[in-house]
């Protein structure tokens, strides 16, 4: 199981990173949110691979640790806050640039 | 009145006064004022935290929800970080001052004073808080507000400078949040002094190295040190001037910070490695910014340069690691955010006098004839840049050559000393741009500007601390009495 989750984690970041590389501004931002969402499955890896029972249940067993879901609940609502403002960044850009390619995004560059 | 709520106020009052001023919206004046009256309550709130901690000499601890303190969140005003606080304050208040004698049509904006205030929030929260996932939190608040301010910039470009600060931000912010999932995996635990003990009990976790490498990515590239510096030179031309001359003074001094309580404080042990780093990046950082700025086309984003190139030399002294290399960096740090939150408004208002608002030499060559005070503010405070007297830069360079002849690093010392000369170069270069050459004849400047109160007030600071520097350096000595104890810190924050 640890594996699994480990692979996992490991094949979406680097999908992910493989995204944040492309020239497409768009296909960029959407790399962006497929490595936030890795890093928060690594933020609930760091919680769960000990623990075998819910951190609230009032049972037998090794509790999983609560706080990476607290962490990972701030994480994502910072991050769709993010990705609004990035995406309405964005919008701007391509009805001023008539273009998505990062390379002709180039009003500050002399 | 508990003193511990002193930690509070700075991160609370600016939030709480954002909130009013969103519903005064209507009312311009009524929410300019209300809004730099909360901004300057929030300054004094910081002057009298670091007045107490520094009189009482312990750090004062505020717990969130009177959780005891692994457990909850933490702010600690310790020396340091109510230095930085101060500092921070201090600009903001100054750029705030900016803001609402400005010319520009962005501050007419109903959002702006509030997202300004939010600025101040994250920046100050950042700066207090001593919990790794709230510094995340902040420093997301500060990136968030700081994007927004520059996005509704009147320059044309201002959207295009946000987007690349946005998203190389947030990249540092995966970092961060990568850096503190490591370490609460190794640890678990996020608050700093906590951390700070465990990591010195125990260094072998095998997630601690990737950790530290990536909280050095994180605070680089809110440092903009040379090679993570990508977002900044084009975000200073396009930025709105009362927002830049807060970000390129002190959001960059986060980065600062966060060395500092790196290798004082969570990586004790592994602090040789950082500081080795920071002296290699600190002495290409300060060639890579002179040469760059004497390369550039526009003021403003030639002090941008500029700001990478000083922030190099407060790197190397932190390479150093001795006490008074130390205390000279926090000397620098001060000075330099006063100094060039100043040049930057002073470039902002010449350029506000341009037909066309630019920054841009071609567009401002001899506008200075009109503006014969920002010319001799202009002259002052390129000489504090570049270290010479009367200024409090003189003070910081002198303590930083010193401490670097102490700790008998002549190599980083020649190469950083013979850079100084270039910060000349591309000051003076502006200077006689701006100020010496006549003005072509077919240009009409505006007649009005935006005003010249918050770098004067500034300028005149920093004059100040150049003639009589003997308290800024007593308090940096002071603080590095602190940082070099860091078991007080654990301590304060942990009890017993």
């Amino acid at each position: 199981m640890d594996v699994l989750l480990a692979l996992t984690i490991s094949a979406v970041f680097a999908i992910g990173v493989f995204q944040l590389l492309r020239r497409n501004l768009i296909r960029s931002v959407i790399g962006l949110s497929i490595i936030s969402n890795a890093i928060n499955l690594f933020l609930l890896a760091a919680g769960v691979y000990r623990g075998e029972v819910a951190a609230y249940a009032n049972a037998v067993g090794q509790r999983s640790d609560a706080l990476p879901q607290a962490l990972i609940l701030t994480a994502i609502v910072i991050n769709m806050g993010g990705f609004a403002m990035v995406l309405s960044m964005l919008y701007v850009l391509s009805v001023r640039y008539k273009t998505s390619d990062s390379d002709e995004v180039k009003g500050l560059t002399h | 009145m508990p003193t511990d709520i002193l930690v509070l106020l700075p991160v609370l009052v600016p939030p709480t006064a954002a909130a009013v001023a969103v519903l005064l919206r209507s009312h311009r004046r009524v929410q300019a004022a209300w809004a730099f009256g909360a901004m300057l309550t929030s300054f004094v709130c910081s002057s009298l935290l670091l007045w107490t901690v520094w009189s009482n000499g312990r750090p004062i601890v505020y717990q969130l929800g009177n959780w005891p303190a692994p457990f909850g969140i933490s702010l600690v005003g310790d020396l340091l970080s109510a230095t930085m606080a101060v500092m921070c304050q201090l600009v903001l208040a100054g750029g705030f001052l900016y803001a609402l004698g400005c010319r520009d049509q962005c501050a007419q904006y109903p959002a702006f004073y509030p997202l300004f205030l939010m600025l101040a929030t994250g920046l100050t929260g950042a700066m207090l808080t001593g919990d790794l996932f709230n510094l995340f939190v902040f420093a997301e608040l500060l990136v968030f507000s700081g994007a927004a301010l520059t996005a509704v910039s009147d320059d044309k470009f201002g959207t295009e400078a946000a987007y690349k600060y946005f998203y190389i931000s947030f990249v540092a912010s995966i970092a961060l949040l990568l850096a503190s999932g490591s370490l609460y995996v190794s640890y678990g635990t996020l608050n700093l002094a906590d951390l700070a003990q465990r990591i010195a009990a125990d260094p072998s976790p095998p997630l601690v190295l990737p950790a530290m490498v990536l909280l050095i990515i994180f605070f680089m590239v809110k440092g903009a040190v040379m090679p993570f510096h990508f977002w900044q030179p084009d975000f200073h031309t396009a930025a709105p001037t009362p927002v830049h001359a807060v970000l390129s003074s002190v959001v960059v001094k986060l980065g600062i910070y966060g060395f500092l309580r790196m290798t004082t404080l969570l990586f004790v042990e592994q602090a040789e490695t950082i500081r080795a780093v920071l002296v290699v990046v600190g002495a290409v950082g300060v060639w890579f910014g002179g040469l760059g700025a004497v390369g550039t086309y526009d003021a403003k984003r030639m002090l941008a340069y500029s700001t990478l190139g000083q922030l190099g030399f407060i790197l190397v002294a932190i390479g150093w690691g001795t006490p008074l290399a130390l205390a000279a960096a926090i000397v620098y740090a001060f000075n330099h955010s006063l100094l060039k939150a100043a040049m930057l408004m002073l470039a902002g208002s010449v350029a506000s006098r341009a037909p066309v608002k630019t920054a841009a030499f071609a567009a401002i060559t001899g506008l200075g004839k009109k503006l014969p005070l920002a010319g001799v503010l202009f002259l002052l405070g390129g000489m504090g840049l570049a270290g010479i007297p009367p200024l409090n830069g003189f003070v910081g360079k002198l303590m930083l050559f010193s401490s670097g002849v102490e700790a008998q690093a002549y190599l980083p010392l020649a190469a950083i000393g013979l850079a100084g000369i270039v910060t000349l170069v591309y000051v003076f270069r502006a200077f006689q741009r701006i100020w010496w050459t006549p003005l072509p004849e077919d240009v009409k400047p505006k007649p009005y500007g935006d005003r010249l109160i918050a770098p004067a007030l500034l300028i005149a600071l920093s004059l100040a601390l150049g003639i009589w520097a003997e308290p800024l350096i007593n308090l940096a000595q002071a603080t590095v009495a602190w940082m070099a104890t860091p078991e007080w810190y654990v301590r304060a924050v942990l009890g017993g």
